[in-house]
C-alpha cells in the first residue's frame, strides 16, 4: 500500500486506544513500581504513557519471549508425537520508541533467513508496531549512529510523531492501515506544514543527543582484520561480571537454548533467552568448552555485533543504539566503552 | 502478559525485579530500574530467577512416610501427624529442634522461631547459614554493641576508598560486586584482602595477601598502621573509643609494612570509605575477632560516624539477615534480643501466651546430630553444611522428620512429612537484605497442586501445640513481628522509600566503640607444608534455585559429571615447583587422614595453597577434619 500520512488530535489518542483495545492484545509503556517504566498490557486506555523515557526493559519479549514454548512432545506408547505451538494472537505494540520498532524488524529479517523460524515468524507477523518517535533523545540514546532513530524512515506500521497539540500519523503498512480505518472519525489527513514540522523536529532532535557516542566504522575495521590483541581482551573481561544483562537488554540479541518443560504428562519444548557471555553458551556435552576463558566470549560477542562480515548479512550493526546496556551492564563494559576500547587499543588507560 | 514486582530470592543484595508471566505460567524476568538497591541491575542468576519455580522438582501434595514409602494425604492428615509424632518425642523426653532457613521470608521464619520457642518449648532453633553469619555479626556487635550494617550497596560507588575481605565477590555478591567496580573505574582505591587473586583482587590497587585462614594477622598490620596514623589525634580516640591500651599491647609487636601503611593512608584520608567484609574462613572464634579488627578498623578510620561511610558485612543468601532478627539462631529472640534478657522473655510471653523454654539451645551442626525430631523449613542440611554427606546420615537417625519445602530435595526425600509451601514466586511475604532493608516479594503465579504458602503451614503447626495465630494474610503476620521485633515495629513510618521497603541502615553516632585486634591463627607445621583450603563460596550449585534451573546450572552440573571424585585446586608456580602434573591424581594426608583426587589448576592462587570447592568437601573430609583449613602434604597418587 501506499504510505499515508494523517492527524491525530492529542485529546484522541485516548479514544484511539479505546479502539485498539478492543482489536487485540496491547503493548504499551506504562507505570510498575515506584518511578518504573515498564512495556505490559494497560488496565484501560489512560494508562498508557505518551511521555516517558524508554523502559530499560526492551518490548522484544513479544515477538521472543525469554521462555518461548515451541513444540508439545507426547510419547504415545511406540514413539513421540511432535506437534507445533504457534502463537498467532494478534498484538499492537503501542509507543514504542524508534530503536524498538528497529529492533524487532531486525529480529524478523533474520527470523525470516532460510530455514525461516516459523514459530517467530507467526508472532511476528501478527504484531502491529506503532511507534512514537522521540522528538527529544533519551539520555543514553546513540541511535543516530546506527541508523535507527531519533526518527525512522522505515521498520514501523504506525510511527506517531508530537507535534504539540496534534500527533502526525506516518501509516507504512496494511497492519498500521487496520489500527486507523477502525477509528476513521478520529484522523484527517496531514497539512503539509504539519509534514514540515516533522521534518524540522527531526533535524532538532539530532542535536540534542548526549554524551553517549559509538564509531562502529573504525571498531569494525580492527574486529573485522583481527587487529584487537588478546590483551585487550583480557584486560576488558576483568570488568565483566557475566549477567548476560547485555544480551537480555538488547532488542538485537536473539540467542537461544533449548530446554524441554514436564507438563500434563508430556512435554513442552522451550526456547530460552541465553546469553553469549555466560561459560556454559558454548559447553558441549563432552564437557569440552571452546570457549572456556570470558576475553574469548567477549571477543566472540563483538565480532558478531560489529565485524563486516556480520554487518554485510544484516545490513546494519547489531546494535540500535537505544542505550540500555549502559544502564543495565553490571560490570562497565557496555556498547560504547567496549566499542572505544576497540577503536582506541586501549582500556582504561 | 502480567509484570509483578517483587524481591529477588538469591543473594543478600535484594536487587528488584519483576516476574512476567502469562497465564499461570512464568515466563521470565524483567530488572526493575529505579529499584533503590539494584537500579536496573541484575546478575545471572536474577535474570534466571523465574527458571527454579518453573522448572523445579515441586513438591505438590503433602506426603506421609506409610510403610517405607511417601505417600500423598490430606493436609489435615499431614498436620495432625507432624503434631502428633513431636508431641510424642517430647512426652518421652526426647530432644527435638527446628530449622529455619535464609532462603525462607521472615514470616516464614518469625513463626519456625514462635512454633520452637513457645509451641515445642525448645531453643534448639537454627538456620545452616548461622555459621557463616553469626561470627561475623558479633565481631560487628563486640566493637559497635549492634551487628547492624553502617554502609548500604549504594555507598560503594561514591566512596574514594574500598577494603574488601574478599570471598569471591564477583560471584558470591554481584551486585555489590558491580558497584565496586564503578567505584574503581570512577578513580576510587580498592585493596582487596584474601589468600586468592581474585577477579577483584585483579582490579584492585593494592591487593594484601594472607595465608588462608589467617586473615588475622594482615588485618592486624593494617590495624597497626591506622592507630600509627590515628595517634596523632590522641583526644579522638579517647573521646570515641575504649581498650585503646589493651589494643595497643595486643598488636604491640605487628610488623608496620608498606603495604599496610599505603591501605591505612588511603582509608583515613578517604571523605567516604566503605568495609566489605565476606564470611572470614576458618574456626568461628577466629572469625569473629578477625571481623571484630575489620569493624576496629572502620572505627579508627572514623567511617562508622560518617554518612555514606561504614561497614557492611556481606551476608550468604537472601534473607540470612531476616533469619537472625527474626530469632531463628540459638541465642536469641527476635529482635537480635538474649534469650536470657528478661523484658525481651516477658514481652514475648505476653505476645505468644504461652512460657518459654529457658534451656540453652544446639546449633544447625549440633541440633542435627542431638535430636529426635526435627522440623525443616525450606532447606537442604547437607548442601549447605560443611559436614555435607555426614549430614545426610545424621538426618537418617532422626526419628522424625517433618520438612516444608516448595522443592524435591536430599533432605524432602528423607523426610517421614513432607509439607509442601508455595516458593518465593507464589507467595506474599518479606525479606531483609543484608542492609537491614525489608522488602516485599509479591505472588506472581499460584503454588502447583496443594503446596500452600509457608506462613500458613506454619500457623496450622503452632495452632496444633496451642500457641495463638490468628493471621489473614502474611501481612498479619508482619505486624505481629512489629510487636515481638522492635526493629521491625512501625516499618512504614521509619521507611523513606515506601514503595520498595525500607532503608534499614542507621548511623552508629554517638557512641564509643570497643577496640579489637585479631590476633594470629596457627601456622602449617613443616613436615606438611601444604595448606588445604575449604573454599567457603557457597555452593550455589546445590541450591534448588539453582540446581533446578536450566540455564543457571550447567556449570555446576558439568563439573560434577566430569569430576564424579571431585578435585581439587593449585596454582601453576606451585604445580610447577613441586612438580605436580595437572590433572592427575594426587594424595592429601594431613593428622587426621587422607584422600586420593584429580588436581586442577585454578588461576591466582599463591604457593602452599590448595583450595577444595565446597562442592567437592566430602572427598576431603577425612583430611580436613573439623577445620575448614588444614595443613596437608600433598603427592603424587
Amino acid at each position: 500500500m501506499q504510505p499515508i500520512t494523517l492527524t491525530l488530535q492529542k485529546r484522541d489518542g485516548t479514544q484511539w486506544l479505546e479502539k485498539l483495545l478492543s482489536l487485540g492484545e496491547v503493548i504499551a509503556p506504562v507505570h510498575g513500581s515506584g518511578e518504573d517504566v515498564i512495556f505490559s498490557t494497560p488496565a484501560c486506555a489512560d494508562a498508557v504513557l505518551w511521555d516517558f523515557v524508554n523502559p530499560l526493559h526492551p518490548p522484544k519479549r513479544i515477538v521472543l519471549p525469554q521462555t518461548d514454548p515451541l513444540v508439545k512432545i507426547k510419547h504415545n506408547g511406540q514413539g513421540h508425537e511432535v506437534e507445533p505451538i504457534y502463537d498467532d494472537a494478534p498484538r499492537i505494540l503501542f509507543n514504542a520508541r524508534s530503536c524498538d520498532a528497529k529492533g524487532i524488524a531486525f529480529l524478523t529479517r533474520m527470523h525470516e533467513m532460510e530455514p525461516a523460524d516459523e514459530s517467530y515468524l507467526r508472532r511476528a507477523l501478527r504484531l502491529t508496531v506503532i511507534s512514537l518517535a522521540c522528538t527529544a533523545p533519551c539520555p543514553l540514546g546513540f541511535c543516530v549512529c546506527t541508523n535507527s532513530g531519533p526518527f525512522l524512515s522505515d521498520g514501523y506500521d504506525v510511527q506517531l510523531t508530537d507535534l504539540g497539540e496534534n500527533y502526525l500519523v506516518e501509516v507504512a503498512s496494511q497492519k498500521g492501515h487496520a489500527t486507523v480505518s477502525c477509528a476513521p472519525n478520529l484522523f484527517r489527513p496531514a497539512t503539509e506544514s504539519e509534514i514540515a514540522q516533522r521534518k524540522r523536529l527531526e533535524a532538532e532532535a539530532k542535536n540534542h543527543f548526549g554524551e553517549e557516542t559509538c564509531h562502529f566504522a573504525s571498531a569494525m575495521r580492527r574486529v573485522s582484520t583481527g587487529r584487537v590483541s588478546d590483551a585487550l581482551w583480557q584486560r576488558i573481561s576483568d570488568w565483566c561480571l557475566e549477567c548476560g544483562a547485555c544480551n537480555f537488554v538488547c532488542p538485537t540479541c536473539y540467542c537461544f537454548s533449548v530446554k524441554d518443560l514436564g507438563r500434563n504428562g508430556g512435554w513442552v519444548r522451550c526456547r530460552m533467552w541465553d546469553s553469549c557471555q555466560y561459560s556454559a553458551f558454548t559447553l558441549e556435552a563432552s564437557g569440552h568448552n571452546p570457549r572456556p576463558e570470558r576475553k574469548e566470549r567477549m571477543k566472540r560477542r563483538f565480532f558478531h555485533k560489529v565485524s563486516a562480515q556480520y554487518y554485510q548479512r544484516d545490513a546494519m550493526v547489531g546494535c540500535v543504539g537505544c542505550g540500555r546496556c549502559i544502564k543495565a551492564c553490571l560490570g562497565t563494559t557496555s556498547m560504547p566503552a567496549v566499542v572505544s576500547a576497540i577503536r582506541k587499543g586501549k582500556w582504561n588507560e | 502478559m502480567l509484570s509483578v514486582s517483587t524481591t529477588c530470592p538469591f543473594c543478600a543484595c535484594g536487587c528488584g525485579l519483576y516476574l512476567l508471566a502469562e497465564p499461570r505460567e512464568l515466563a521470565g524476568v524483567a530488572p526493575s530500574e529505579t529499584h533503590p538497591v539494584s537500579s536496573g541491575r541484575l546478575c545471572a542468576r536474577g535474570w534466571g530467577a523465574h527458571e527454579a519455580a518453573l522448572w523445579g522438582n515441586r513438591v505438590k501434595k503433602p506426603l506421609i512416610n506409610k510403610h517405607g514409602t511417601l505417600e500423598p494425604t490430606s493436609w489435615e492428615d499431614a498436620l495432625d501427624c507432624v503434631a502428633r509424632r513431636m508431641t510424642g518425642l517430647i512426652k518421652a523426653g526426647k530432644p527435638i529442634g527446628v530449622l529455619g532457613s535464609a532462603r525462607a521470608t521472615n514470616e516464614e521464619n518469625y513463626l519456625v522461631c514462635k512454633l520452637a520457642r513457645a509451641g515445642l518449648h525448645t531453643n534448639n532453633v537454627d538456620s545452616c547459614f548461622n555459621r557463616l553469619c553469626a561470627p561475623l555479626l558479633a565481631g560487628l556487635e563486640d566493637v559497635c554493641g549492634e551487628n547492624v550494617p553502617s554502609a548500604c550497596i549504594d555507598d560503594i560507588e561514591r566512596s574514594q576508598a574500598i577494603l574488601l575481605t574478599e570471598g569471591d565477590l564477583a560471584r558470591t555478591h554481584p551486585r555489590a560486586a558491580s558497584s565496586v567496580l564503578k567505584a574503581v573505574e570512577g578513580g576510587a582505591r580498592l585493596i582487596t584482602l584474601g589468600y586468592l587473586r581474585t577477579q577483584m583482587a585483579r582490579i584492585a590497587s593494592l591487593h594484601l595477601e594472607t595465608a588462608p585462614g589467617n586473615e588475622g594477622e594482615v588485618i592486624d598490620r593494617l590495624l597497626a598502621a591506622v592507630l600509627n596514623l590515628r595517634l596523632d589525634d590522641p583526644t579522638w580516640v579517647a573521646q570515641h573509643c575504649n581498650g585503646l591500651d589493651e589494643l595497643r599491647r595486643a598488636i604491640g609487636s605487628t610488623r608496620l609494612t608498606d603495604e599496610a601503611s599505603q591501605a591505612a593512608e588511603w582509608l583515613a584520608r578517604a571523605e567516604r570509605a566503605v568495609i566489605l567484609m565476606a564470611p572470614p574462613i576458618g574456626h568461628p572464634n577466629q572469625a569473629r575477632r578477625d571481623a571484630a579488627a575489620l569493624a576496629t578498623v572502620a572505627a579508627l578510620t572514623g567511617h562508622l560516624e560518617k554518612p555514606g561511610s561504614g561497614l557492611l558485612p556481606l551476608l550468604p543468601r537472601s534473607n540470612a539477615r531476616g533469619a537472625c532478627d527474626m530469632g531463628v539462631t540459638q541465642g536469641y529472640l527476635p529482635g537480635h534480643q538474649p534469650i536470657c534478657d528478661p523484658p525481651a522473655q516477658q514481652r514475648l510471653r505476653d505476645l505468644w501466651g504461652q512460657q518459654l523454654a529457658s534451656a540453652d539451645g544446639l546449633d544447625a551442626e549440633s541440633l542435627l546430630k542431638s535430636v529426635s525430631g526435627l522440623i525443616v523449613l525450606a532447606d537442604d542440611p547437607p548442601s549447605v553444611l560443611p559436614i555435607g554427606q555426614r549430614a545426610m546420615a545424621a538426618l537418617a537417625k532422626i526419628e522424625f522428620l517433618a520438612v516444608l519445602d516448595s522443592f524435591d530435595t536430599s533432605t524432602s526425600r528423607m523426610a517421614h512429612a513432607v509439607l509442601p509451601i508455595a516458593c518465593f514466586a507464589e507467595t506474599e511475604g518479606t525479606i531483609t537484605n543484608m542492609e537491614g532493608r525489608v522488602q516485599e516479594t509479591h505472588a506472581a503465579t499460584v503454588p502447583p497442586g496443594e503446596a500452600r504458602p509457608g506462613w500458613q503451614v506454619l500457623a496450622g503447626l503452632c495452632a496444633r501445640f496451642g500457641v495463638g495465630v490468628s493471621y489473614n494474610s502474611a501481612g498479619d503476620v508482619l505486624n505481629e513481628i512489629g510487636l515481638a521485633a522492635p526493629q521491625y515495629a512501625r516499618r512504614e513510618q521509619r521507611m523513606p522509600d515506601k514503595v520498595w521497603g525500607g532503608q534499614a541502615v542507621q548511623g552508629l553516632n554517638g557512641r564509643k566503640y570497643n577496640l579489637r585486634a585479631a590476633g594470629v591463627a596457627s601456622l602449617p607445621t613443616d613436615d606438611r607444608p601444604t595448606l588445604l583450603v575449604r573454599d567457603e563460596v557457597f555452593d550455589w550449585g546445590s541450591d534448588p534455585l539453582i540446581s533446578y534451573s536450566p540455564t543457571l546450572s550447567r556449570d555446576s552440573q558439568s563439573q560434577r559429571k566430569l569430576f564424579p571424585k571431585g578435585f581439587v585446586e593449585i596454582g601453576k608456580p606451585y604445580a610447577d615447583e613441586l612438580g605436580i602434573p595437572v590433572g592427575r591424581q594426587v594424595r592429601l594426608t594431613s593428622v587426621t587422614g587422607q584422600a586420593v583426587l584429580p588436581i586442577r589448576l585454578r588461576p591466582g592462587l599463591k604457593s602452599g595453597v590448595l583450595v577444595v570447592p565446597f562442592a567437592f568437601r566430602d572427598h576431603v573430609a577425612q583430611v580436613l577434619g573439623t577445620d575448614g583449613v588444614t595443613a596437608v602434604r600433598l603427592e603424587q597418587a
